[in-house]
């Protein structure tokens, strides 16, 4: 895909003709082919999941480096997706990119899901909403963003992906992690994963909204993400067992399971 | 050739077994080990160096690290300053302050004009890209930190130059509507500027700027190299060949009495890197921009970091390297002399010293000797003969195969 002059990689899984595609926005890694989501997910509609200017394949040109880039990368998007209605999950980092666009608004947004999203902060001056991804021990990092690190699936990643370099993972998977790696931090070290304006504007936040939670997530914990809900007018808070930063990967068919109701609910 | 005295200040009275559980030595290990009334006296002593080095002509670096117990001089504009009121005669370089996590490259060029009014025009200016913890203690993105730094450079350059402000700066990484410092430099048009670099597009630069290159540690041949693409880049540009001043050299350095007294304070000179570069991974090899991402694979399952733990610290190793300058006053002489001549020539050596657990006394011991008996064989040396600096390069790169 090519929007506004910028090329991006573009994984997509052909869905349920008739209903709105779904736009997915990445966290920490791009979305895998083999991410066990993804059939899940195109049963509700076509999947289109671009990889970040930075991450995957997509290259970065050279003066795209701030979260505003992205939000009007992918408002671009939204103009070159063929649909009159478009529906969007952001998940993680992406969460707070898909929260961004949200509230700059756009015709063609449908519904909104967000996964364990960054982006805001409520805390104190002494409080640290958002583990830092970059200065935390890859162990740590790891533990907090899993409810069961195990059982992480084959070939995808999250936080903490440090901890799951040894033979299993090839050559193509390092680059792949290093490069998003860079990228992120290049669009969000400081302020680390938050906007200090979003928290004001989430209100203009007009399309149907759904809030995903892991349970044990403890990168941005529940409590974090039922207030980020709260500030989004008519927003449903949902939150998923046994499922750490990534319900999306440690629990796909609760993960569908809610979105799909979501979807067909038509109403938060 | 000249002499410098390069101090880092380190803290090396941390217990043993809070360092060895500690996952990094920088950045989070938390200031209740830092006793500041051993920090005082650090002080005092080594400002007392810098006294001994000003009477005795050797010529005295800064510099600055954050937040750790390799480095107590937490500004490098601020102890410079200290250092030019404690002196009269030598040479003062900062080497330097971070310029990539200072928020306003104008205000250090405003300190740095500052301490070459004080000093009376002896002040010298260094650059460090640093990074790695430095970043996680500045806050500082270690993405894009090369660019920022050289546009911090070239801020700081104009701050300095400039005499009919006030002018405006609009970059990438700096805004300053209203750059006009007070005062101006004491030198015209500004104070020499020095950077710390080995990678070779830098040293390019570098040398199309006329800037001084100095290498840390580098061994012969990095260095070598290094010097090399410095000249290259103004051959290129035809531009005039640089002199031996625009090179300079840091490495552990010891004058002993005798060899065997040299090369024994010399080996605790080596708790630099046995210690004090004690780092997390987080810190180090998984750090955003640490490593080129097609190279992360070979650096991530090697466990190899930027700064990988060397693992054979033998002062004779670290000699034969040439890393390490250590013995008596002619054995340190003549390993400096054959470094100038590997490298293709060198005017400024820049001696770690007082590091690690080197005491007061043996410092100044060492810079007593340096002075007096190192120095003066190092004055009026012949011109490098290009073919034995080739030959030697040769000879390395057969033994590398």
């Amino acid at each position: 895909m090519n929007v506004a002059g910028i090329d991006l990689e573009v994984l997509r899984r052909a869905g349920l003709g008739g209903a709105p595609p779904i736009l997915l926005l990445h966290g920490i890694d791009t979305i895998r082919p083999e991410a066990p989501f993804l059939d899940g997910l195109a049963e509700l509609g076509e999947v289109i999941a671009p990889s970040h200017p930075g991450f995957g394949k997509s290259p970065r040109p050279e003066d795209f480096d701030t979260v505003y880039d992205l939000v009007h990368l992918y408002l671009s998007v939204l103009d070159a997706i063929p649909a009159e209605r478009v529906r969007m999950i952001g998940f993680s980092f992406g969460g707070w990119v898909a929260a961004e666009l949200a509230a700059a608004g756009h015709r063609k947004l449908d519904r909104l899901v967000l996964v364990d999203p960054v982006g805001i902060k409520l805390g104190g001056r002494e409080e640290r909403d958002i583990a830092h991804f970059f200065n935390t021990s890859p162990d740590e990092l790891n533990c907090r963003a899993w409810h069961d690190p195990t059982k992480r699936p084959a070939n995808c990643y999250g936080l903490g992906w440090h901890s799951a370099i040894g033979d299993a993972m090839s050559d193509d998977d390092m680059i792949r992690l290093a490069r998003g790696w860079d990228a992120l931090c290049l669009y969000g070290w400081r302020p680390h994963m938050f906007n200090p304006q979003l928290k004001q504007w989430l209100h203009r936040i007009s399309a149907p909204t759904l809030a995903l939670w892991g349970a044990s997530d403890g990168i941005v914990t529940p409590e974090y993400g039922r207030a980020y809900a709260g500030l989004i007018p008519g927003a449903r808070f949902d939150m998923m067992d046994a499922a750490g930063h990534h319900p999306e990967l440690e629990q796909p068919a609760a993960f569908i399971e809610r979105v799909r109701g979501f979807f067909q609910d038509g109403h938060p | 050739m000249e002499l410098w005295n390069h101090c880092e200040n380190p803290y090396p009275f941390v217990p043993n077994e809070v360092l060895d559980q500690a996952e990094s030595v920088r950045a989070s290990l938390p200031n209740k080990y830092c006793d500041p009334k051993i920090a005082a006296q650090l002080y005092d002593e080594i400002f007392d160096e810098y006294r001994l080095c000003d009477d005795i002509g050797i010529n005295i670096v800064t510099n600055e690290h954050h937040s750790g117990i390799n480095n107590l001089w937490a500004a490098s504009p601020v102890i410079t300053g200290v250092v030019a009121r404690l002196t009269r005669k030598v040479r003062i370089l900062s080497l330097g302050t971070l310029v990539t996590v200072r928020p306003d490259p104008v205000r250090v060029a405003e300190e740095y004009a500052t301490i070459d009014v004080l000093s009376k025009g002896r002040l010298e200016i260094g650059f460090v890209k640093s990074g790695a913890t430095e970043m996680v203690s500045g806050d500082a993105n270690p993405m894009r930190i090369r660019e920022r730094e050289w546009e911090a450079i070239d801020l700081i350059e104009k701050s300095l130059v400039t005499q009919d402000g006030p002018f405006s700066w609009e970059g990438k990484f700096f805004i300053h509507p209203h750059v006009n410092i007070w005062p101006r430099p004491y030198q015209q048009p500004r104070p020499e500027f020095w950077a710390a670099t080995s990678d070779l597009p830098t040293c390019a630069e570098l040398g199309r700027r006329n800037i001084v290159n100095t290498l840390l540690f580098g061994g012969y041949d990095r260095t070598r190299q290094a010097f090399d693409a410095y000249k290259q880049a103004r051959t290129e540009a035809k531009m005039p060949a640089p002199g031996e001043d625009r090179f300079s050299y840091m490495a552990f350095a010891y004058v002993g009495d005798t060899d065997e007294e040299g090369m024994r304070i010399g080996q605790k000179i080596a708790w630099f890197l046995t210690v004090s570069i004690k780092s997390s991974p987080q810190f180090s090899k998984f750090q955003p921009g640490a490593v080129a991402p097609e190279m992360a694979p070979a650096a991530w399952r090697s466990g190899a970091s930027r700064r990988p733990r060397p693992t054979n610290l033998d002062a004779e190793v670290l000699i034969g390297q040439g890393q390490m300058f250590a013995g008596n006053a002619d054995t340190v002489a003549r390993q400096i002399r054959e470094f100038r001549t590997r490298v293709g020539g060198i005017c400024h050596i820049i001696m770690m010293t007082r590091q690690g657990l080197v005491t007061h006394a043996e410092a100044e011991a060492s810079f007593t000797r340096a002075a007096k008996y190192v120095l003066p064989q190092l004055q009026d040396l012949p011109p490098i003969d290009t073919d034995e600096t080739a030959w030697h390069a040769r000879r390395a790169a057969d033994a590398a195969q």
